[in-house]
C-alpha cells in the first residue's frame, strides 16, 4: 500500500484504468456510434432512402395495421409469428413482417420483411442484407465473437473499473474547477493530461450516469440471487410478474380462427386514445395459442418498458396490460435503463449523448497514450523499451487508430459487396473484423510515430471514402440529402468528412512534433555552441 | 427557442464562472479582477444555472436533467476552446451569448 490516500489513489486510477482501457474505449465507441443505431441501418440500406415520414403518421396507423393483418394472413398465414412495424421519426418504413420457416433444431427462422412506402402505399424493394446500427448496439455488451454471457461479464467488470477509476480520477484531481477550462496545447505530455482532464470534466455527470446505468441494466444477471430467492423459475419469474404482459402461452397446434383485428384495436384505442403505436406482433396466427401484442410509444417518458397489451388472439379478449403505475423500485429499474439507452430520446439530447460519448472516447484513448508517453519521457536515451511499454504501445496503435478504420471499412463493404452474396450481413461484420486483424498485425511489428501517420493518412482516406463511395453507389450523396432535407443521411456523411479533416490534423500535429524533436537527434554541434545560440 | 434560451443560460453561467477565476478575467480584461467582481460573476453564475436547470426539467419532463447535463458539457467544450485558443474573442462571444439569450428569452414572451 501506498504511504498516503492521495498516493494510493493516484496509482489506482492509473492502473485500474490502463488495465481496461483498449476495451472501454471499444464499448464507449460502439456504444456512442449505438445512439445513432436506426440512422446507422437506415444509412446500410439505401432501398429505404427515398422513404419520409408521413405528417401524419399516427392517424394512419390504424389503417396501415388493418392492412398488414390482411397482408400477413393471405401471404404467410401458416407462420409462427407475424409483425406489423409501423413506421417512426427515426425509421420512416412500414414493414409486414413473418417469421420464415425453422429449420430443423433452432427456435427462431428469420425475418421474412415486406417493406412499404407509408406516404405512397407502394411496394419498396427489399434493402440490401445487413446489420446496420445493430451491429455496434450488440458489439457494444456482447463483443461479437464472444459467449454471450461470458462477454457481458465481461463488459460488467469493465464497467466497474470504470466506475472506480471515475471516482478515484475526481478524488485525485485537485484543482479540478480551477483547471475546467484550461487546456494547454503543444506541452508534450502535460498537453495529453490537460486533454485527459479537460474530457473527463466536461461530461462527468455524463460519464458518471452512463456507466452506472450500464451495469444496473444488467444487474439481474450480475445479482440474480434476490430473485432467485422469490421465485421459482429465478429472475425470469421476476420478470413475467413485473411484466405480466411478457407471459407466453403454450403453443397449441390446433387450428382456430383469428380474432378480428379491429376488435382488438379499438380496445387499444379505448385505453389509449392518443396513442402513437409502435408495433403489432401476432405469436402462432390461426393456432389456438394465438396473442397479439400492441405495443405503444413511452414519449418523453423516462421509461424503457414500452406501454404494451397482451390480447387473446382467438377471442380478442385483453389477457394482460402492463402497469400504468410502477413500483419505487420498478422506477428506478426501468428510468436508468432508459438514461442508460436514450432510445426516445429527441434530436437535440441524441446529439448531445453522442457528444458526451465522444469525451467519453477522448477521455479513454488520452489517458492510455499519456501513460505510455510519461514512460517513454522517464526513459534513459540508451535504454530500451520493456515488454509492458511495448504491449502498451501496440495496443494503443492497434485500438485507437484500428477501430476507425475497422468501421470505415464496415460501411465500405456494405456499399461495395454484391447485393446477391450469400451472408451478406456477416460479410460486412467480417470486413471490419478482418480490417481491425490488419492494424493490429501492423502494431505488433512497428508502433513509433511514423506508424501513427501511416494510419492517421489510411483512416483519413477510408473517412473521405465512405461519403465517396456512397455517392458512386447510390443515388444520393451530400448536397442531395441536404437539398432534400434528408438530415440522417446528411449528418452521416458529414461526420465522415469531419473524421477525415480531424485525422489529417492529427497527421500534422504529429509531424509538427516529429520535426520539433528531429533537429536535437541529429545535431552534431557542440554542447558549447548550441548554449551559445541559446543565449543568443 | 426553449432549448436555445436553456442553453444560452447555461453558456452564461459557466462563462461567468470562468471569469470569476483571475487568470481567465486577466486573459480576456489584462487587469485583475476585484473581489467583488469575481463574487458578483459567481452569484450571476449561480443563478444563472440554476435556471438554466430549472427550465430544462420543466420543459422536458423526465429528460430535462439530462439535456442540462448536455448542455453543461457543450458549455465546457466551448468555453475550453475559446479559453485556451482565442481568449481575445471571450468579448465577442460574451455578447453574442447574452444576445441570444435576450432574443430567445423576448421571442417565449411574445409568443
Amino acid at each position: 500500500m501506498k504511504e498516503s490516500f492521495f498516493r494510493s489513489m493516484t496509482w489506482m486510477h492509473t492502473w485500474v484504468g490502463l488495465l481496461v482501457c483498449w476495451l472501454l474505449y471499444l464499448i464507449f465507441f460502439a456504444g456512442t456510434i449505438s445512439f445513432f443505431r436506426d440512422e446507422v441501418t437506415l444509412w446500410n440500406q439505401p432501398a429505404l432512402h427515398q422513404i419520409a415520414t408521413p405528417s401524419n403518421r399516427i392517424q394512419i396507423q390504424r389503417e396501415q395495421i388493418v392492412a398488414g393483418y390482411d397482408y400477413l394472413k393471405n401471404t404467410a398465414p401458416d407462420s409462427n409469428r407475424w409483425g406489423v412495424y409501423l413506421p417512426s421519426e427515426r425509421e420512416p418504413q412500414l414493414n409486414y413482417a413473418y417469421e420464415k420457416p425453422r429449420p430443423e433444431g433452432k427456435r427462431f427462422g428469420g425475418w421474412q420483411d415486406h417493406y412499404i412506402n407509408p406516404v405512397t402505399g407502394q411496394d419498396v424493394d427489399q434493402p440490401r442484407e445487413t446489420q446496420g446500427g445493430n451491429f455496434f448496439y450488440r458489439l457494444h455488451f456482447d463483443l461479437h465473437y464472444l459467449d454471450t454471457r461470458t462477454a457481458r461479464w465481461i463488459v460488467c467488470l469493465a464497467s466497474l473499473f470504470m466506475l472506480v477509476a471515475l471516482i478515484s480520477g475526481v478524488v485525485i484531481h485537485k484543482r479540478i474547477f480551477k483547471d475546467m477550462f484550461s487546456f494547454r496545447s503543444n506541452k508534450g505530455s502535460r498537453s495529453w493530461l490537460d486533454g485527459h482532464n479537460v474530457s473527463s470534466v466536461l461530461a462527468l455527470p455524463f460519464h458518471i450516469m452512463i456507466t452506472y446505468t450500464g451495469l444496473i441494466t444488467l444487474i439481474f444477471m450480475l445479482f440474480p440471487y434476490p430473485a432467485m430467492t422469490a421465485y421459482d423459475n429465478g429472475v425470469r419469474g421476476l420478470f413475467d410478474d413485473v411484466q405480466p404482459t411478457n407471459v407466453r402461452t403454450k403453443s397449441n397446434p390446433e387450428k382456430a380462427s383469428l380474432a378480428p383485428i379491429e376488435h382488438v384495436l379499438d380496445q387499444v384505442y379505448t385505453n389509449w386514445p392518443d396513442a402513437d403505436l409502435t408495433q403489432v406482433t401476432i405469436r402462432d396466427p390461426n393456432k389456438a395459442s394465438a396473442t397479439i401484442t400492441v405495443r405503444a410509444n413511452t414519449g418523453s417518458l423516462v421509461q424503457d418498458q414500452s406501454p404494451t397489451m397482451l390480447f387473446n388472439g382467438v377471442d380478442g379478449s385483453l389477457i394482460a396490460k402492463t402497469n400504468q403505475e410502477f413500483s419505487a423500485s420498478e422506477t428506478v429499474f426501468d428510468s436508468m435503463t432508459a438514461l442508460h439507452t436514450g432510445r426516445l430520446a429527441n434530436p437535440l439530447l441524441r446529439w448531445l449523448y453522442f457528444l458526451c460519448g465522444i469525451a467519453g472516447c477522448v477521455m479513454i484513448a488520452s489517458g492510455c497514450i499519456m501513460w505510455a508517453k510519461r514512460i517513454r519521457e522517464r526513459m534513459k536515451k540508451q535504454q530500451t523499451a520493456s515488454f509492458g511499454l511495448k504491449l502498451v504501445e501496440g495496443l494503443n496503435l492497434a485500438t485507437l487508430m484500428g477501430l476507425p478504420l475497422a468501421t470505415c471499412a464496415f460501411f465500405i463493404a456494405n456499399r461495395l459487396l454484391p447485393i446477391t452474396t450469400a451472408e451478406r450481413a456477416d460479410k460486412e461484420i467480417l470486413a471490419f473484423f478482418l480490417a481491425w486483424l490488419a492494424v493490429a498485425l501492423f502494431a505488433l511489428f512497428k508502433r513509433g510515430k511514423r506508424q501513427w501517420i501511416q494510419l492517421a493518412w489510411l483512416n483519413c482516406a477510408a473517412c473521405f471514402s465512405v461519403p465517396l463511395i456512397n455517392a458512386i453507389t447510390t443515388e444520393g450523396n451530400l448536397i442531395s440529402y441536404l437539398i432534400n432535407g434528408q438530415w440522417a443521411l446528411f449528418s452521416f456523411d458529414l461526420i465522415c468528412l469531419v473524421c477525415a479533416a480531424l485525422f489529417i490534423v492529427q497527421v500534422k500535429k504529429l509531424r509538427t512534433a516529429t520535426s520539433k524533436t528531429a533537429p536535437v537527434k541529429r545535431s552534431s554541434r557542440s554542447p558549447k555552441k548550441q548554449l551559445e545560440e541559446q543565449k543568443a | 427557442m426553449n432549448e436555445l434560451l436553456q442553453f444560452s443560460l447555461c453558456l452564461l453561467a459557466f462563462n461567468c464562472f470562468a471569469l470569476a477565476k483571475f487568470n481567465h478575467y486577466r486573459d480576456v480584461f489584462k487587469n485583475r479582477p476585484t473581489k467583488k467582481q469575481s463574487q458578483r460573476f459567481i452569484i450571476a453564475a449561480w443563478i444563472s444555472i440554476l435556471l438554466s436547470l430549472v427550465l430544462s426539467v420543466a420543459q422536458n419532463n423526465g429528460y430535462g436533467a439530462l439535456l442540462f447535463c448536455g448542455y453543461m458539457a457543450l458549455s465546457l467544450l466551448i468555453l475550453m476552446i475559446f479559453y485556451s485558443f482565442k481568449a481575445s474573442w471571450v468579448k465577442i462571444m460574451s455578447a453574442v451569448n447574452i444576445t441570444v439569450l435576450m432574443l430567445s428569452g423576448l421571442f417565449l414572451s411574445v409568443f
